[in-house]
């Protein structure tokens, strides 16, 4: 742990199902950390109840070991992921502070959407890939396949993830090897990790096996055997420490993709340097309970050396939190040290304002890039404490989980006692609810789940006058549609009013927006951009922060059902302004623009968007009816339908809405015999015929009037 | 008919002669106070002097939502009321021209206003002021500091050798008034320029106040209930210098450096 050299930070990524936790248990075991006996059917990461009745992976799980590689120790951090998409925001925030991801593929299913996401997250984040195909036994006694079909499954496996892995690449300038996994290269391996045995290039050279022996010994169901003569433990383990980068190489290459603050910088240098001796420099990537220790909140430590007792600063609070006690993972067991030096994943007690994505440090520095803005929820449910006396400490238990996950979104409404969770989908809704009775004790009502609708322009509007209640000032305002390429770029952080002026314009430019515009910036609220283009009016400047106070009320509540507005590019042209500062006040200044906003976004004919998904369901030959049906019959469009193996793949895409309950009615149109994946994929606009039906509902709902704009007339 | 009237400075008895017979008459009276008030009458004290029922509408009740006061004036006599004068610091100007829109006829009936006393009782003359100003509270307006508009109007006039006339906030939803202390101790932060200032204090009332000094020390002064206003003098005449010396006690000092 002392030396950066000797350490490994990776994640293990996949689909969901593709073997994660059963390779964790495995690498663990391995290392000595739990029995070989139980590893893999214990699934000793899966520690919460739910986790195994569900069979699921739900958090994240920060695990380590050590393990001897040309005769030097090595410490490896491990993170074992949840492969459901409901939980893409533990993989996101795991990234974050590894800097190798074991991409795991099941053989007998392939390259899955989600191990193309799981990808993504890992180069967004600066994180070198290694691929493990696992449950290779399956292709050897369920399938029945030969040497010859075996391989040239695992090469199409291999060629998929290189495609993907290519085209995310190429554009990524700070990395100039090539990340392409190679069996050759000893970046692959292959096994089961059900049956602890795995196999690469370099052990096949050194142990002598080849694909025929294993075959042989698999077929002949001796795979005790297999294992003690090719533990997987020990090819994967080698793997890592030979092809994952260490801190020291890993840091100078990811800080400046992860953190906007001035390269010149004390910090910046200690942080790429990996400096034990420099600031503090913590990211906390995961926030936990323990029983006995209360809250504890995990990370990457970029720089400096952590000890108890140390004030650090926690991003966006003010004042500073006391280091209580540090530790570090042995095995799944947090163990308390004296020090953690920089490079390594520490756990840590006392930092009660952290939330999961805080960057905590000893001096006040710019936080690390926000990590969540891409998983924007899509489903809310309200949530109600069964008795009056648990109405506190429901609320608690509510902050609480937002402070561990930030891909939800709680409002906590006091006065009804019905609060609100949003999420990434039913699941990861039905799992918060069932931790708040189970875990907390407090019997709840839950309402049905409802999407998550946004509102956005979809013309330019004309220039539309907001005028203050006492008529002294007055606002000019555009508002059009924003590029979808301006959208994207916001939304993946690339451009943020946390950076710096020029980069920002740049990464603006680049996305398509025309150079005066991305100098006229004046804020980022949301995915919507507003521009000053007025010049030289008196008093404007400090009435700005007004200007959009009301703007940001505006967007928050859209005109048509008090949604949140995306995508709109606002222009300020003009401005009349009170000579008086008093008359130029909140009271004037807020309803003016919140007014001209809503005009101009009418104007614009501002539509409801709903969440959509993409849909992937493999089904045999003779329920491929059944099957697009069930996509077709939920306002869904199917796009694709292919052979793959032996099962036909549908691909398409449909409203989240009509997605709720189709889990039971796929299962029982196919018999049961369809697999599917969703992953959710951004907002689309509602089709006319459904728009004022579906905002009227929304009104309703929020106590709102029946009763739109009389502008409101193009649906 | 809506007939504008001016309560003046103080208290119930500030109104003109017209003006009483005005309200006296009348069918119907409204009033606000949030941009200004009398400090030294109550709405009963004026009910009281008038004999007749005052509504006393908030900021929302007259800017967005004068329609039955219009719809009233159109066919009866309406009279709306402020302190001082309702059409020098307290523009009701849109309110009337929302009348004329509808073809109401309007009359205005003048008060006295703060910005008369403030020439008066100092003995600065009136056509040696710059722009006014209004000090604002800092929850009324966006950020925290001073708006530096403020300074700027301070600043110009000063420039120009004009007075600046300094309007001081007042809260009236939580009764809340600024005093001239907090407001020259805000001002010398702000600008760290400690120059001569000039408080009025209950202007129209039986015992106003009148106190020239460096705001640091009007900073560290009290002044008694409101309302108060400040006066930032620029050049001074010699007539001007004396009537602060004598009227205000200022120090001979902070006088000199202003005569031209
Ligand atoms: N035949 C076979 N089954 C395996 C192998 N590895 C895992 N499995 C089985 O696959 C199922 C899922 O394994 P997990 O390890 O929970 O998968 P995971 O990727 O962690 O799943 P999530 O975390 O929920 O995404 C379990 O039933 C395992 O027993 C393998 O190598 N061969
Ligand atoms: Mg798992």
């Amino acid at each position: 742990m002392d030396n950066p050299e000797h350490i490994r930070n990776i994640a293990i990524a996949a689909h969901v199902d593709h073997g994660k936790t059963t390779l964790t248990d495995n690498l663990l075991a391995g290392a000595g950390m739990i029995s070989d006996d139980t590893a893999g059917e214990q699934l000793a990461m899966d520690t919460e109840e739910d986790e195994q009745e569900r069979g699921i992976t739900i958090d994240a799980a920060n695990v380590s070991m050590t393990h001897e590689y040309e005769d030097t120790n090595h410490l490896i951090n491990l993170i074992d992921t949840p492969g459901h998409v409901d939980f893409g925001g533990d993989v996101t925030r795991a990234m974050r502070a590894v800097d190798g991801a074991l991409v795991v593929v099941d053989a007998v299913e392939g390259a899955m959407p989600q191990t193309e996401t799981v990808l993504r997250q890992a180069l967004r984040e600066g994180v070198k890939p290694t691929l493990f195909i696992n449950k290779v036994d399956r292709l050897i006694s369920e399938l029945q396949e030969g040497p010859e079909e075996m391989q040239e499954r695992l090469l199409d496996v291999i060629r998929d993830v290189n495609e993907l892995i290519r085209a995310m690449t190429e554009e990524m300038d700070d990395i100039d090897e090539d990340w392409t996994v190679s069996v050759e290269e000893g970046t692959v391996g292959f096994g089961s990790a059900l049956y602890k045995w795995g196999v690469s290039m370099p052990s096949m050279q050194r142990t002598g096996m080849d694909f025929g022996e294993i075959i042989d010994l698999e077929q002949a169901d001796k795979r005790g055997e297999l294992h003690d003569r090719t533990p997987l433990s020990d090819v994967v383990l080698d793997m890592v420490c030979e092809h994952f980068p260490n801190p020291v190489d890993a840091q100078p290459r990811r800080i400046p993709r992860i953190w906007r603050g001035d390269a010149d910088s004390e910090v910046a240098e200690s942080m790429q340097f990996v400096d034990e001796d420099g600031e503090v420099v913590m990211m906390v990537t995961d926030i936990g309970i323990d029983p006995h220790a209360g809250e504890i909140a995990a990370g990457r430590v970029f720089s400096g050396t952590l000890e108890k007792g140390q004030e650090l600063y926690v991003s966006g609070t003010a004042g500073k939190n006391r280091v209580q006690s540090v530790g570090i993972y042995m095995g799944g067991e947090r163990e308390e040290v004296e020090r953690v030096p920089a490079g390594n994943i520490a756990a840590v007690t006392g930092l009660k304002d952290a939330i999961a994505g805080s960057t905590v440090s000893s001096v006040e520095m710019t936080p690390f890039e926000s990590i969540e803005h891409i998983s924007e929820p899509v489903i809310t449910k309200s949530v109600e404490a069964q008795n009056m006396d648990d109405l506190p400490k429901l609320i608690e238990t509510l902050q609480q989980q937002a402070k561990e996950d930030p891909t939800i979104q709680i409002e906590i409404n006091e006065d009804t006692g019905e609060h609100l969770i949003s999420g990434q989908g039913e699941l990861h809704l039905e799992v918060i609810g069932q931790r708040i009775e189970r875990n907390q004790g407090i019997p709840i009502n839950t309402g049905e789940p409802i999407v998550v609708f946004r509102e956005a322009p979809q013309t330019e509007s004309r220039e539309v006058e907001g005028i203050s209640p006492n008529r002294h000032n007055r606002f000019y305002i555009t508002v059009t549609p924003l590029s979808e390429d301006v959208v994207d770029t916001i939304q993946h952080g690339e451009a943020s009013m946390d950076m710096p002026e020029l980069e920002r314009r740049e990464a603006l430019q680049d996305a398509g927006m025309d150079k005066d515009t991305s100098q006229n910036v004046e804020h980022i609220h949301g995915t919507n951009v507003i521009i000053d283009d007025t010049k030289g009016i008196q008093h404007l400047n400090e009435t700005m922060e007004l200007v959009l106070e009301g703007m940001e009320e505006a967007l928050n509540d859209g005109p048509l059902a008090a949604e949140p507005v995306q995508g709109s590019l606002i222009r300020l042209h003009d401005a009349r302004l009170h000579e008086d500062a008093i008359h130029r006040g909140p009271a004037q200044v807020i309803p003016a623009t919140r007014q001209a906003i809503h005009n101009a976004l009418i104007d614009a004919e501002v539509r409801l968007l709903e969440p959509i998904q993409q849909v992937r369901i493999d089904v045999p030959n003779d329920h491929m009816g059944a099957a697009s049906g069930e996509i077709q019959g939920r306002r869904g469009r199917v796009d694709d339908m292919y052979q793959e193996g032996d099962l036909m793949v549908v691909e398409g895409v449909a409203p989240v809405d009509e997605m709720i309950g189709f889990s039971s009615d796929i299962r029982s149109a196919t018999e049961g015999r369809a697999s599917w994946n969703t992953e959710n994929a951004g907002f689309q606009v509602m089709a006319d015929n459904l728009q004022r039906e579906t905002i009227m509902e929304i009104r309703e709902r929020k106590g709102m009037k029946q009763e739109l704009h009389e502008a409101i007339d193009y649906f | 008919m809506l007939t504008f009237v001016g309560l003046g400075l103080y208290d119930e008895r500030s109104v003109t002669v017209a003006g009483r017979d005005a309200i006296r008459s009348a069918d119907r009276v409204v009033a606000e106070f949030y941009t200004s008030k009398l400090a030294g009458a109550t709405l009963d004290d004026l009910e009281a002097y008038h004999d007749t029922d005052i509504e006393v509408r908030d900021r929302a009740g007259v800017e967005q939502s004068p329609g039955d006061i219009l719809d009233d004036a159109a066919d009866s006599d309406v009279v709306f009321l402020t302190a001082g004068d309702t059409m020098i610091s307290t523009t009701h100007t849109d309110l009337r021209l929302r009348a004329h829109e509808r073809d109401v006829e309007t009359r205005v009936v003048h008060g006295t206003t703060a910005q008369a006393a403030a020439s008066a009782l100092t003995g600065l003359q009136n056509y040696r002021f710059g722009k006014a100003t209004t000090l604002p509270f800092e929850r009324s307006h966006a950020g925290d500091a001073l708006p530096q508009s403020v300074l700027d109007t301070v600043d110009e006039n000063r420039q120009r050798g004009l007075h600046t006339l300094v309007f001081l906030d007042i809260d009236a939803a939580n009764d809340d008034y600024m005093r001239a202390d907090e407001a020259a101790a805000r001002l010398v932060e702000a600008s760290d320029d400690d120059v001569l200032g000039v408080v009025v204090a209950r202007a129209g009332s039986p015992d106003p106040v009148v106190r020239a000094d460096y705001l640091s020390v009007l900073a560290e002064e009290s002044f008694g209930d409101p309302l108060h206003l400040l006066v930032v003098p620029g050049d001074l005449h010699l007539m001007e210098r004396d009537a602060l010396a004598a009227l205000g006690g200022a120090p001979a000092d902070a006088l000199e450096a202003l005569v031209v």
